[in-house]
């Protein structure tokens, strides 16, 4: 961070210290400890939707539950000789409303990991409302509609915290909350999180185990939302379902939205804006709401990406077209000595509704080897590589790695077996730079979880300077050097191919497979590949190469598997198949069958 | 017997407002990829426009509804120009706020322009109920269901025999392609969203002497319906109906035989199961990411 | 250029948060209340009852010389908003006293700080929860700050019960009450005041905010042979429940509180109201004396429309003068005002005129169960119900009295 950037911050946190004892009255510190409540739970919100792309509408039905957890079990623990003594009645509350809070999440993460899009947002519509009415019907337990009244008051033994001294309580919590949301966005685990918003795909053919990240994030998520409704109970000393209905869940998003989503400091700032706002233009009471609507339309206008992201505003530097430049001459101490494994395809079927898309395929492809696949199109090379990959199963048959059977049932099986992959349609992360997306491919060998994220530590520091390094000889090694830092979004189409072949290597795969790679490229880039694919191979890495364009396969393949309406016709050397009969007619075309 | 059909048929018509409701989702959502959340305000203003042309007026309803259906489609082709084009290419999820903004500012007009007293709105037909045997209905609500049948064939014929309606179906399944063909996506997009405002606006005439007419009538509506809709699938108009006639029957029965305090939570539950199972609603269609 | 434009609207708007300026000899009295957003005629009444009494008494030279000045605030129906308004009103505006919002959750929320922290009066002309002048503060037997001059929970519900089991002659009584708000804690007097006086309900429903229909609770209450149905419930869902029972043809009387005590009721739910009881303070229908006449009259000239809900703004009106009565004898400081309205005896007021003390120390309601009426629905007004030695009747008007058929509450 900037000098600037340093003194501007250092004058804030003075100024939120020193503030309740220079503002006259109380109003302006309630209304400063509700902004920091408002902002812990957008903090929260801000991880699930604005970092990891999953549009939640329910974060104020899980404030209810901190607020409701703690409310009630401070009450029935006051009475306690115990607790009446210390007052840890009220600490102990908002700590278990936190943590209930945050089972909630996962609660919620299991239906909302199956849905995207508009469909997740209305689970975490209908999960918010069926606890409102919870609240609002079982008044038994919760009060009903008039709620709780009485929520023990925040006390440290005998002392009784009037509200200047809450509001350092609440200060602290929020400042942790901005603590734990840039260690966690700037960890790698963050950047698990904000690639698996681009392409779900994209990350779990590295490995990340994308179920266990979302049920993860939805549960640190909750957690945030969890501490803002305790802190929120012990300030109010009462509760009702009025404060965490639905349109509680939609200023939250709100919030977040104007704020910048995805930015750190948008959630506060979108939080401070939206409750401010209202107050100040008390003046303007029936019109409320009109200039509310306005006000929004016209910062969208000018901002569309919220307040921070037009303020974070990337400097983008322009690229000029260029070649990419020479690979090293050095192979990357990552894949130096990588173990190529024998990969074998055993009777293979798959179909589709009524296409038989494969038809008992069995291939062997020989460690170390380049084994290329050819066919028309629509022969089955994809289906065959989604199913080697784990993102297909096969209708029978099995495939074998080293004579062991793999049993692949998804994506990052197939990467952990040690698969790794490139795709038809590219699959990198929007404009996170070159170097970061290799990063994410070192997943696998990471220790890092969302835990070490937020704990952070030397060792967790060095492992990034490690895969950093290592990153940065494997886009040298794809000769993607002088583009390291810069968004994968802006790079040349041929450039992005290469981006991913990089992160399918930081996986230190033992079978690559590479899907049409050299669609898209001239010629100049092409052989540039071929290169790679050699050296690669040279390495000891077994690849697979699905291609149409016979120059390039012609010149780096050891064998060739033909596929043509999802069975095998031929198989063997490149010389042998260009001169193949059956090959010929039905793919290669009459010039060279002339030949 | 009585007892079941009597419940689940007083629940049934509102079904069908859910269903004239969600269709309007799922058009807009189609050509644009966008949700107008603010749909059940939408609903409101019909009502309210209803309110002042028949009650305060006195004009005749059928023509009070082709003055409703107009100005809503008028109203729908501004807002669309200012709170939906700009955003279509932003990549963010800004259409979330920008629509919800403009419903702000038409509840808040709705009050200052209407009051805030829940206004009645006398029945368009007798308030005499229909009986069927032993159960009774409002006319009001057979006279929805009738509206709603004839909106769905006219909605199911206009998309599979109309040019325009093909037009739609293609814009809805790619824009790019479309304009391509030389079909105006524009025109479409902004039709379909001032279409989808045309039916809020019906559904708010229909619904408003059931109910009463007040700035915040909409807002719970707009949200069954939403569901409704991503429950049947959005892309799947077709099922919507009989979706929102489905759950409008099921909100009648827990009433009867539970409470109604249980209804939304029985209800709203059984719509994650269903997502659960079936990520892309009832009648959708699996949408793989294809790798 | 664009980020600077925006930063400085930002700049602009918030320049915009500083108040009004008020003479310094003003007196200021605050309220905040729903005055947009769902229920807000009840806010917008209050305000307009209390703006009534201030311009009369400022006409008259105001207290003691001093203008008297409404300061108002609208809280969305929000009670985080409420208890921000509350100490905004008094911290920075200053106000001596305060008017009680429009919902119980509002007041619920501020009654710890009123007590607590801000220490003004609060006079609240509705919200019924017991809780709010039976509150902590008072069981610890500190000053308690909030007052009302509405009818209080447990006394509404015992008159209600009261009259339909003795003075009406039902047994089987059934309960269909609204489950939000006041429903919750009036659900639960009434069944303890049915309890108490050795009955069980035969059915016990209820309804939700958004219901339009209440056909399987009626048909559920009717074929447990309800005698009458008592409710708590607001305009809208009644309305509702009204229309359902014209639609099921269920004649069953039927009682609510004073939810539905106002024009606002006829006006939603038309002629098959009639026949409807409601129990209230105060009707403007029916025999008036012409301290009310005039100000119904004076109500109507100045916003061109007949009062809605009558009980909000005459009680707003009387809270108002209360607080004069109190300023003119023992000055403007909050604390003073207190201890004043502890100690009125006697009152001439619109809601009725007092000749015991409007408030003691420890009776905080200035009306009890004596002071409520049972009125019927009759063609569009509220007229009291009355009984002699042949039953309840109304009086329609100086020479007809018609009596009132109990099992559907028709006239005979």
């Amino acid at each position: 961070m900037s000098r600037a950037r340093i003194g501007i911050a250092a004058l804030v946190v003075i100024a939120l210290i020193a503030a309740p004892a220079v503002l006259p009255g109380t109003y302006y510190t309630y209304l400063a400890i509700i902004v920091f409540i408002y902002g812990i739970v957008a903090i929260g919100l801000n991880i699930l939707a604005g970092y990891a792309g999953q549009l939640s509408l329910g974060h104020a039905a899980l404030m209810a539950v901190g607020a409701y957890t703690t409310a009630l079990l401070s009450k029935a623990l006051a009475p306690v000789p115990f607790f009446t003594a210390t007052g840890l009645h009220i600490w102990l509350g908002i700590v278990v409303g936190t943590v209930a809070a945050a089972l909630f999440g996962a609660l919620l993460a299991i239906p909302a990991l199956r849905v995207r899009g508009p469909y997740l947002a209305m689970v975490t519509i209908a999960f918010g409302w069926v606890i409102f009415k919870i609240l609002q019907e079982w008044s038994s337990f919760t009060g009903g509609d008039l709620g709780i009244s009485g929520v023990p008051k925040p006390r440290i033994a005998s002392l009784t915290l009037i509200i200047k001294q809450y509001y350092y309580v609440v200060l602290a919590m929020f400042i942790i909350a901005l603590a734990a949301q840039y260690r966690l966005v700037t960890s790698q685990f963050g950047l698990r999180l904000r690639a698996m918003k681009y392409s779900e795909i994209g990350v779990a053919s590295v490995g990340v185990n994308v179920f266990r990240v979302k049920v993860a994030v939805f549960t640190l998520s909750a957690a945030f939302a969890g501490l803002g409704g305790a802190l929120f109970a012990h300030q109010q000393n009462y509760i009702s379902p009025d404060n965490f209905q639905f349109f509680s869940s939609v200023f939250f998003l709100l919030a977040v939205l104007f704020g910048g989503a995805g930015t750190l400091l948008g959630p506060i700032i979108g939080a401070a804006v939206l409750t401010l706002l209202p107050e100040m233009l008390h003046d303007f009471d029936t019109y409320r709401l009109i200039v509310y609507g306005v006000f929004i339309l016209i910062t969208l206008y000018l901002l569309p990406n919220g307040v921070m992201g037009a303020l974070e505003g990337r400097g983008r530097k322009t690229l000029t077209d260029r070649p990419a430049g020479a690979s090293a001459e050095v192979a990357p101490r990552w894949i130096a000595k990588a173990e190529g494994a024998m990969l074998e395809v055993r009777n293979i079927s798959r179909s589709f509704g009524g296409l038989q898309a494969l038809r008992n395929v069995s291939v062997q492809i020989a460690p170390g080897s380049v084994h290329a696949l050819i066919g028309p199109n629509g022969a089955g090379k994809t289906t065959l590589i989604n199913i080697l990959t784990g993102f297909y199963q096969a209708d029978s048959g099995e495939v074998a790695m080293d004579g062991a059977v793999l049993h692949l049932r998804s994506l990052s099986d197939a990467a952990l077996a040690g698969i790794a992959r490139t795709f038809q349609t590219i699959k990198l992360f929007g404009d996170l730079a070159v170097l970061d997306h290799v990063m994410v491919g070192f997943a696998r060998h990471s220790q890092v979880g969302i835990l070490g994220a937020l704990v952070g530590g030397s060792r967790l520091r060095s492992e990034a300077e490690r895969h950093a390094a290592d990153a940065r000889q494997l886009i040298q090694f794809v000769g993607l050097h002088q583009f390291e830092n810069a968004p994968a979004s802006q790079l040349a189409y041929g450039h992005r191919r290469l981006v991913e072949i990089a992160r399918a290597l930081a996986l230190r795969p033992k079978v690559l497979l590479l899907d049409e790679p050299a669609a898209g490229l001239v010629a100049q880039e092409i052989e540039a590949l071929a290169d790679v694919i050699r050296r690669l191979r040279d390495c000891g890495v077994t690849i697979l190469l699905v291609e149409h364009h016979m120059d390039l396969i012609v010149s780096v393949s050891d064998r060739i598997t033909v596929l043509d309406y999802g069975e095998v016709i031929a198989e063997g050397s490149p010389a042998a198949i260009q001169k193949d009969p059956r090959v010929v007619t039905a793919y290669l075309g009459k010039s060279l069958a002339a030949a | 017997m009585y007892f079941f059909l009597q419940v689940a048929l007083s629940g049934i018509a509102t079904g069908a407002i859910y269903g004239l409701i969600a269709v309007g989702y799922s058009l807009t959502f189609l050509t644009t990829r966008i949700l107008n959340f603010a749909l059940g305000m939408w609903v409101m203003l019909g009502g309210m426009l209803t309110l002042s042309l028949v009650v305060r007026l006195g004009i005749n309803p059928a023509i009070s509804l082709v003055v409703v259906l107009a100005a809503m489609t008028l109203l729908g082709l501004v807002a669309e120009r200012v709170s939906v084009f700009p955003f279509l290419r932003a990549g963010s999820d800004v259409w979330v706020m920008s629509t919800l903004a403009v419903g702000f500012l038409l509840i808040d007009f709705a009050e200052i322009i209407w009051g805030r007293t829940p206004a009645k709105v006398p029945g368009f037909l007798s308030n005499q109920p229909v009986r069927l045997g032993p159960i009774a209905m409002l006319p009001q609500q057979v006279a929805i269901l009738v509206v709603a049948a004839i909106v769905f064939v006219a909605l199911d014929l206009f998309f599979r025999r109309t040019l325009l309606g093909k037009a739609f179906r293609a814009v809805a399944h790619s824009g790019e392609v479309s304009t391509l063909m030389g079909i105006n996506v524009r025109r479409i997009q902004a039709g379909s969203f001032a279409g989808a405002c045309a039916l809020a606006g019906l559904a708010g005439f229909m619904v408003v002497p059931l109910t009463l007419a007040e700035p915040q009538m909409g807002t719970v509506l707009g949200l069954k319906a939403f569901a409704i809709a991503i429950i049947a699938g959005l892309a799947a108009p077709r099922g919507i109906l009989l979706c929102g006639l489905g759950y409008g029957a099921l909100e009648g029965l827990i009433s009867g035989y539970f409470y109604t305090g249980i209804r939304d939570i029985l209800g709203f539950s059984l719509m994650i199961v269903v997502l659960y199972f079936k990520p892309e609603g009832l009648f959708g269609h699996p949408q793989e990411e294809r790798a | 250029m664009r980020r600077l434009l925006t930063l400085c609207a930002v700049l602009v708007t918030g320049a915009l948060a500083i108040p009004n300026v008020a003479w310094a000899q003003d007196i200021k009295i605050g309220f905040a209340g729903a005055l947009t957003g769902p229920a807000s005629y009840v806010g917008l009444e209050i305000k307009r009852g209390a703006e009534i009494a201030i311009d009369e008494i400022n006409e008259k030279g105001g207290v003691k010389g001093h203008k008297l000045v409404l300061v108002a605030r609208d809280d969305e129906h929000n009670p985080v908003r409420t208890v921000a308004q509350y100490r905004e009103l008094v911290e920075r505006e200053n106000v001596v006293a305060m008017i009680g919002a429009s919902n119980s959750a509002s007041m619920l929320a501020v009654t710890p700080i009123v007590n607590d922290t801000l220490q003004v009066p609060v006079i609240c002309p509705t919200t019924d929860a017991t809780a709010i002048t039976e509150n902590d503060a008072k069981k610890e037997g500190r000053d308690s700050y909030l007052f009302r001059v509405g009818m209080y929970g447990t006394g509404q519900a015992n008159f209600i019960v009261d009259t339909m089991v003795k003075k009406f002659g039902y047994n089987k009584i059934g309960l269909l009450n609204w489950t939000g708000g006041w429903g919750v804690t009036g659900r639960a007097e009434l069944l303890r005041r049915v309890k108490e006086l050795g009955l069980t309900p035969v059915g016990d429903e209820t309804f939700e905010n958004s219901d339009t229909d209440m056909t399987p609770q009626l048909i559920k209450l009717r074929q447990a042979g309800a005698e009458a149905i008592l409710n708590y419930g607001l305009v809208r869902e009644n309305t509702f429940l009204v229309q359902t029972k014209s639609k099921l043809s269920d004649e069953t009387p039927f009682v609510s509180a004073w939810g539905i005590a106002g024009p606002a009721f006829w006006k939603a739910a038309g002629p098959i109201a009639e026949g409807v009881l409601t129990s209230t303070t105060v009707t403007i229908d029916g025999p008036q004396s012409p301290e009310r006449v005039a100000f119904i009259e004076k109500y109507r000239a100045r916003y061109n429309q007949n009062l809605e809900g009558p009980v909000f703004v005459i009680g707003a009106y009387d809270a108002i003068y209360l607080y004069k009565f109190v300023m003119e004898r023992d000055g403007t400081d909050p604390k003073a005002i207190r201890a004043g309205l502890e100690n009125v005896p006697s009152f001439k007021g619109l809601i009725k005129n007092f000749d015991r003390p409007v408030f003691t120390h420890d009776r905080h309601n200035s009306l009890t169960e004596d002071d409520m009426i049972m009125t019927r629905w009759t063609n569009g007004a509220m007229l009291p119900v009355n009984f002699d030695a042949k039953g309840p009747y109304v009086q329609i008007d100086a020479n007809t009295r018609k009596y009132i058929d109990k099992k559907n509450l028709s006239l005979m």
